[in-house]
């Protein structure tokens, strides 16, 4: 059993203002033991990159302390972080293990994702079975397919890690007005840290840096709750969602 | 388990239109009233069909992201006026291309309305869209026509699915 060095009081990662210090961004992102390796991954994306992910950071870590709710903390400048370019690809969480393993989940929006293992975590949540094939084609036909992975590199094996799809979230798009989020899945044992809530966070920042506005879902009841804490509103103005001949 | 573009069971639904005629009104009918149905964008004329948007009420939109956005569309359906060969009806459906698709932009030209245009195009649109197997059809719509789409067969949040749509103005904060 992992113990996550994550003890920062709610003082300590501050809104930063918009002209904030790249040394001082180190110590606020991560906890303790800052990984080299992390530097190597994100120096191509200098310090904006890290002004984002601190609010991730924000929001996990507020995620983690309190228990229930997932709190949304307003950036100090909206507008600055919608006009940085995001990354790619980016370490969201990072954990020490005392043994010298060193846990990281990455974020990527290039579509990085085995059909197989997607089939894996499909079943792990529940979810009816879906034609291999017609996952390939789903996935490929996405404009935008998000995923977590969770790389544990092990401190005795220099360079060997292990890669697991820990999560998922995908979006179909015209490329210029509208976008519908899909499939939105975490691994069950992955759950509750704020993982989904970063990764649709992210993909909806994606979404209007690519000047698509019209971002649109539909929720399950249970999670309608969910998706208004990242922004959502269920039928603004009255206008209601359909489903042709719907089978329950 | 709608939200995620999956049927509860994998049989092939049952076409829900009389077998005598397999629409409201046939291809025929249409085009002895004066009207072409087309597939493409081809011969589509954007400014026209902007101008059909904007007429019933749709912002005006750049036509060269008009034009990015129907090269992106999975299926799109549109009814040319012949005499006057301007787009008088339209519907287009993006999606994944195996299990959802959203219809979006469904519009009749003010003075066209009321004559089965709309019912047209959306029939022969869903009708495309299920022939590629895709079982997850939906839509957002406007309150005054949720009328228009239920005697097409469309059901409004069922099993309490809810459309939502992002807000940048508003945030919930707990």
């Amino acid at each position: 059993m992992l113990t996550r060095n994550v003890a920062a009081p709610s003082s300590l990662c501050p809104i930063l203002p918009y002209d904030w210090q790249f040394q001082v961004s180190d110590q606020l992102l991560f906890p303790h033991n800052l990984n080299p390796n992390l530097n190597r991954c994100c120096s191509t994306r200098k310090i904006k990159g890290f002004r984002l992910m601190a609010n991730f950071w924000e929001s996990i870590r507020s995620g983690i302390l309190k228990n229930n709710a997932i709190q949304i903390v307003e950036p100090a400048s909206t507008l600055q972080e919608e006009e940085d370019p995001v990354p790619e690809e980016f370490v969201l969480v990072e954990k020490s293990h005392p043994d010298g393993e060193v846990q990281q989940i990455i974020f990527s929006s290039g579509g990085d994702v085995d059909v197989y293992e997607l089939q894996a975590l499909c079943d792990k949540v529940g979810w009816p079975r879906r034609p291999l094939s017609k996952l390939a084609t789903a996935l490929q036909n996405s404009y935008m397919v998000a995923a977590l992975h969770l790389v544990r590199k092990l401190p005795d094996q220099e360079g060997n890690e292990e890669k697991k799809l820990i999560g998922m979230a995908r979006a179909t798009s015209d490329h210029a007005f509208n976008a519908t989020i899909w499939d939105v899945l975490v691994d069950p044992s992955y759950q509750g840290q704020g993982l989904g809530k970063a990764m649709v966070e992210k993909m909806i920042r994606t979404l209007l840096q690519r000047d698509i506005g019209n971002i649109t879902l539909f929720a399950d009841s249970k999670v309608v709750e969910f998706y208004q804490n990242l922004g959502f509103e269920p039928d603004p103005e009255g206008i209601k969602g359909m489903f042709w001949y719907p089978r329950y | 388990m709608l939200s995620r573009g999956i049927i509860s069971n994998f049989r092939t639904p049952a076409i829900p239109f009389p077998t005598t005629c397999k629409y409201s009104i046939s291809d025929k009918d249409l085009e002895s009233r004066g009207f072409i149905l087309r597939r493409t964008i081809s011969d589509l004329n954007l400014d026209h069909l902007n101008s059909v948007f904007v007429a019933v009420g749709f912002p005006r939109r750049d036509p060269e992201k008009i034009k990015l956005a129907l090269e992106h569309t999975q299926s799109l359906l549109w009814v040319e006026h012949k005499r006057s060969q301007k787009p008088v009806a339209f519907a287009r459906a993006t999606g994944d291309g195996v299990f959802n698709s959203i219809i979006w932009d469904v519009v009749v030209d003010a003075s066209f309305q009321g004559i089965g245009l709309g019912k047209a195009v959306m029939e022969r649109l869903i009708e495309e869209l299920l022939e590629k197997g895709i079982c997850n059809i939906a839509l957002y719509s406007e309150p005054r026509v949720l009328g228009f789409y239920r005697p097409l067969g469309f059901v409004s949040d069922p099993d309490g699915i809810r459309g939502m749509v992002y807000s940048r103005k508003q945030k919930k904060k707990k």
